[in-house]
């Protein structure tokens, strides 16, 4: 693989010519708009400068018309802005961009369109109130002498439901929806478009193996149509399993690219983090003692059409995983537990002693339950202010006198979390909307770690955050469980739920069905959605 | 969108003390302004820097000024408040009609009651009823307002007490009473708004309720919390006026929920919640109120100002907008 070191634009050209080139240096040639392939997307040292940080650094890369692109880096290494810059959505500092050979016109989503991008966001931009047919036609509706054909457009989303093997109701309202169906949402949005340059920012990070599966057959069937697809992610696995070139980036500049066969896991991640780093792997956890007395006990927890008598236990610093597809109830557990479904119902003894059961946070907090959401930025984090306020903000208590805050308390407590979480410490006066998915969602940890809860529930702790930072927040869960903290974690990304948890509830269809226990022998993928499939 | 900055940072690092950075010039563009219009002020108008025109200015904009006050924390509570001029006739009516009868403290004490029953209804609207803001507070403030004109048989209420006018137009060490009122409710409300618990979870409440609620914020009684303060607000500003003019009358509230409103978004607070400062508010209201006072001097037509205001309310706010824009 060559290495592009080289940040200035011009200069750089050459040298990421390599793009459509194998490893051997000197295959300049090879490649170049000449190429017996036509070119999707030609970029030419394209920056972003936002304040005083430079996210893109002269970026050029070309990218072969009906080939599925995969672009991969760490959290913050520009990836995702380039994307942007390709999509029309983010106007560059400096460089050109040209599509099938035309120059493109920067900030500007419909000219975009009109060059045949369509782009799908890793933030959804599904509209709540419409129902999902609307969705999916949004902004391109099927129109008959100006008047919508609600016909047709149902015909066509029943096909897309099809093939796509989804089951959502044309009509039900988009923000009733799942996260992930709404996201199969935005997917079928950028499908039925019929864009030559389909692009994806993370499009697998809320769903599960079966949707993602469905996911790649339609995306082998478009490339087979001859449509370009660009996407970012940061499931490896899926990289190698879906894309036929590879572009690594790094701190802004490309650190690598070529085709899929050059690539394996170590050499992905050696060329985005720039050295060796040990595959997440399952931690052995001291067991936790038989005669230990439960911490939690729920039992019959109902959330009317979302699960059903589901019961767990939970001991002090035990962690339990929730296994499970999308859509299994798992988030709805936890949402119980945590006060935030006014109508859910059960009974709760912690410690022995028996609560009433919470129906708003406040109650779940006074009794020590603190839950870290599933989507940081619309439920986790006010991203209007600085880290160190979101930090303290479930308990200001203990950063006030008498009801007034006093910063020097803030800085300091809030500098003790990070340093617990491996947040930077310069970084705590910074805005939470300019951070980093990593970053945003360490300090969303340190914000219910500041409220000391003896019960924590984690969803999706790891959604779209680069694998340095996966490391760290799944270090400090355990760290949390050594120090006596119960804790719950739900993920869809099932080998994370195995390499954190001692025991794992598998629920399906809003029911517990199956308790694995990791104390003896580890479990596997395999075992989880057996269970969670219902076979026998 | 580094306005939150000046809302919440109260330090700021060296690297943005740099006095003449684009930055600091964006991010107090409204200061600028303001500096900008004094100098122009001041050619047009020499004498808008004699104390006594400054003490007029002050003391004529300090009814809509403690209005705009309570109106800044329910804005960055993420709501609005139309009926603050319903609450204001309200208070001017209540409080010269009970002057007489419940004694002048007696009859403050009753404005401060019935601005408060005020306040808790529109809390109760807006977060039981769940009716959005605008609307709810635009049906009550017909109601309020409506409810003014019953109790005073929409005749001018002239109280007999020979102080009335004391609040108005009285003075403690040789400024007017209206002004210290202004000075302490701004300075309380900075505080509290800035450094206190309560004022941190409201701009949490306006930036992200769902995050604020996961908090333990009891997010529906710090939104009613925000109406009740600028109802109370209201009915004292109410109370301020009928005292100086020495008469409280129905029709007394007139465009002062506009008038506030434009105050506090002139400063940079956005409509959008979360974000935003009083020192803003205090900004926002010194502009209109230095341009209504040469305005006046130059004896324009009332017409014409409301068309000058009108036109720097929409100026004022694109420019923050661009302002942002240029900041990201």
């Amino acid at each position: 693989m060559n290495r592009n070191t080289d940040h200035s634009g011009a200069a750089s050209y050459g040298a990421s010519l390599m793009f459509d080139v194998n490893t051997a240096a000197g295959a300049v040639a090879s490649a170049g708009p000449s190429a017996s392939s036509p070119l999707a997307l030609r970029a030419d040292g394209v920056q972003m400068r936002y304040g005083g940080t430079m996210a893109l650094k002269g970026v050029s890369l070309e990218a072969k018309a009906g080939n599925i692109h995969a672009l991969i880096g760490e959290n913050g290494a520009g990836k995702s802005t380039f994307l942007g810059v390709i999509a029309g959505r983010v106007v560059p500092s400096a460089g050109n961009v040209s599509i099938f050979g035309q120059p493109h016109v920067f900030g500007q989503p419909r000219q975009a369109r009109r060059l045949g991008i369509t782009a799908i966001y890793q933030e959804l931009t599904i509209v709540p109130r419409l129902s999902a047919v609307a969705n999916v036609f949004l902004g391109q509706p099927i129109s008959r002498s100006g008047m919508l054909d609600e016909k047709s457009m149902r015909r066509d989303f029943d096909t897309l439901c099809e093939r796509l093997d989804v089951r959502i109701r044309p009509d039900v309202l988009a923000g009733t929806l799942s996260v992930a169906d709404q996201q199969m949402l935005e997917i079928m949005r950028g499908i039925q478009s019929e864009a030559r340059l389909l692009l994806f920012d993370e499009p697998t990070t809320s769903l599960a193996p079966p949707e993602r599966e469905a996911l790649f057959k339609i995306m082998r069937q478009l490339k087979d149509h001859g449509t370009t697809m660009m996407f970012v992610s940061h499931n490896l696995e899926e990289v190698l399993d879906i894309s036929d070139t590879v572009t690594v980036f790094r701190d802004g500049s490309l650190s690598a690219s070529g085709d899929r066969s050059d690539w394996d896991k170590p050499s992905l991640i050696r060329a985005m983090v720039g050295h060796d780093v040990v595959e997440n792997r399952r931690v052995e956890r001291p067991p936790v003692p038989a005669g230990m007395p439960f911490l939690l006990q729920a039992d019959k927890v109902t959330v009317p059409g979302a699960i059903e008598n589901v019961s767990i236990t939970l001991k002090r610093g035990e962690i339990l995983g929730i296994g499970g597809l999308v859509g299994s109830g798992r988030t709805s557990l936890l949402r119980a537990l945590a006060g935030l479904e006014p109508r859910s119902t059960g009974t709760l003894v912690i410690n022995g002693e028996a609560c009433p059961w919470p129906n708003d946070p406040r109650r779940a907090l006074g009794a020590g339950i603190a839950l870290v959401p599933e989507d940081r930025k619309a439920q986790g984090l006010v991203l209007g202010m600085r880290a160190m306020d979101n930090v303290v903000m479930a308990d200001m208590k203990q950063v006030s006198r008498m009801g007034f805050l006093s910063n020097t308390m803030i800085r300091e407590k809030s500098r003790k979390i990070a340093r617990e979480f491996g947040y930077p410490e310069t970084r705590l006066e910074t805005i939470v909307r300019h951070l980093s998915g990593g970053n945003q969602q360490k300090v969303l940890l340190g914000k219910v770690r500041f409220c000391s809860p003896s019960i924590l529930l984690v969803d999706e702790p790891t959604r779209g955050i680069d694998i340095g930072a996966k490391d760290e927040i799944m270090n400090t869960l355990r760290a949390l469980a050594d120090e006596g903290v119960g804790i719950i974690v739900v993920s869809s990304d099932l080998e994370e739920v195995i390499a954190i948890s001692d025991r794992i509830v598998v629920m399906s269809e809003g029911q517990a069905v199956a308790e694995l226990d990791q104390s003896r022998s580890t479990v596997a993928v395999g075992d989880i959605l057996h269970a969670a499939f219902r076979v026998h | 969108m580094n306005a939150q900055n000046s809302a919440i940072n109260v330090s700021t690092t060296p690297k943005e003390m740099r006095f003449f950075s684009r930055d600091v010039m964006l991010q107090y563009g409204v200061l600028w302004a303001f500096l900008l219009l004094l100098i122009v002020s001041a050619f047009l108008y020499p004498r808008v820097f004699e104390l006594q025109n400054i003490q007029n200015i002050l003391s004529q904009s300090a009814p809509v000024g403690i209005v705009a006050v309570g109106m800044t924390f329910v804005i960055i509570g993420g709501g609005f408040d139309l009926s603050v001029a319903a609450i204001f006739a309200l208070g001017a009516v209540v409080f010269a009609n009970r002057a007489d009868v419940f004694g002048l403290w007696g009859a403050a004490a009753a404005v401060v009651t019935v601005s408060a029953i005020c306040g808790i209804i529109n809390g109760l609207i807006v977060t039981r009823l769940k009716v959005n803001a605008f609307v709810a507070t635009l049906g009550s403030g017909s109601v309020f307002g409506g409810l003014a004109y019953i109790y005073s048989n929409s005749a001018p209420q002239v109280p007999n007490d020979f102080n009335f006018g004391d609040l108005g137009t009285g003075s403690w060490f040789g400024w007017p009473i209206s002004i210290w009122m202004l000075f302490i409710t701004f300075a309380v409300g900075a505080a509290i708004l800035s450094r206190s618990v309560y004022g941190r979870s409201i701009y949490a409440l306006g930036g992200n309720e769902e995050a604020a609620r996961l908090s333990g914020i009891p997010v529906d009684l710090y939104r009613a919390s925000t109406y009740v303060l600028t109802a109370i607000c209201s009915g004292v500003g109410g109370m301020i006026l009928s005292s100086r003019l020495g008469v409280g009358q129905a029709d007394m509230g007139g465009s002062l929920a506009l008038d506030a409103i434009a105050i506090v978004v002139i400063g940079g607070t956005s409509l959008l919640g979360g974000e935003g400062a009083l020192w803003r508010t205090a900004v926002g209201l010194l502009i209109i109120a230095t341009l209504t006072n040469v305005f006046d001097s130059l004896a324009i037509n009332t017409n014409y100002q409301l068309v000058a205001k009108g036109l720097i309310v929409i100026a004022a706010v694109a420019l923050d907008i661009y302002a942002r824009k240029m900041r990201t």
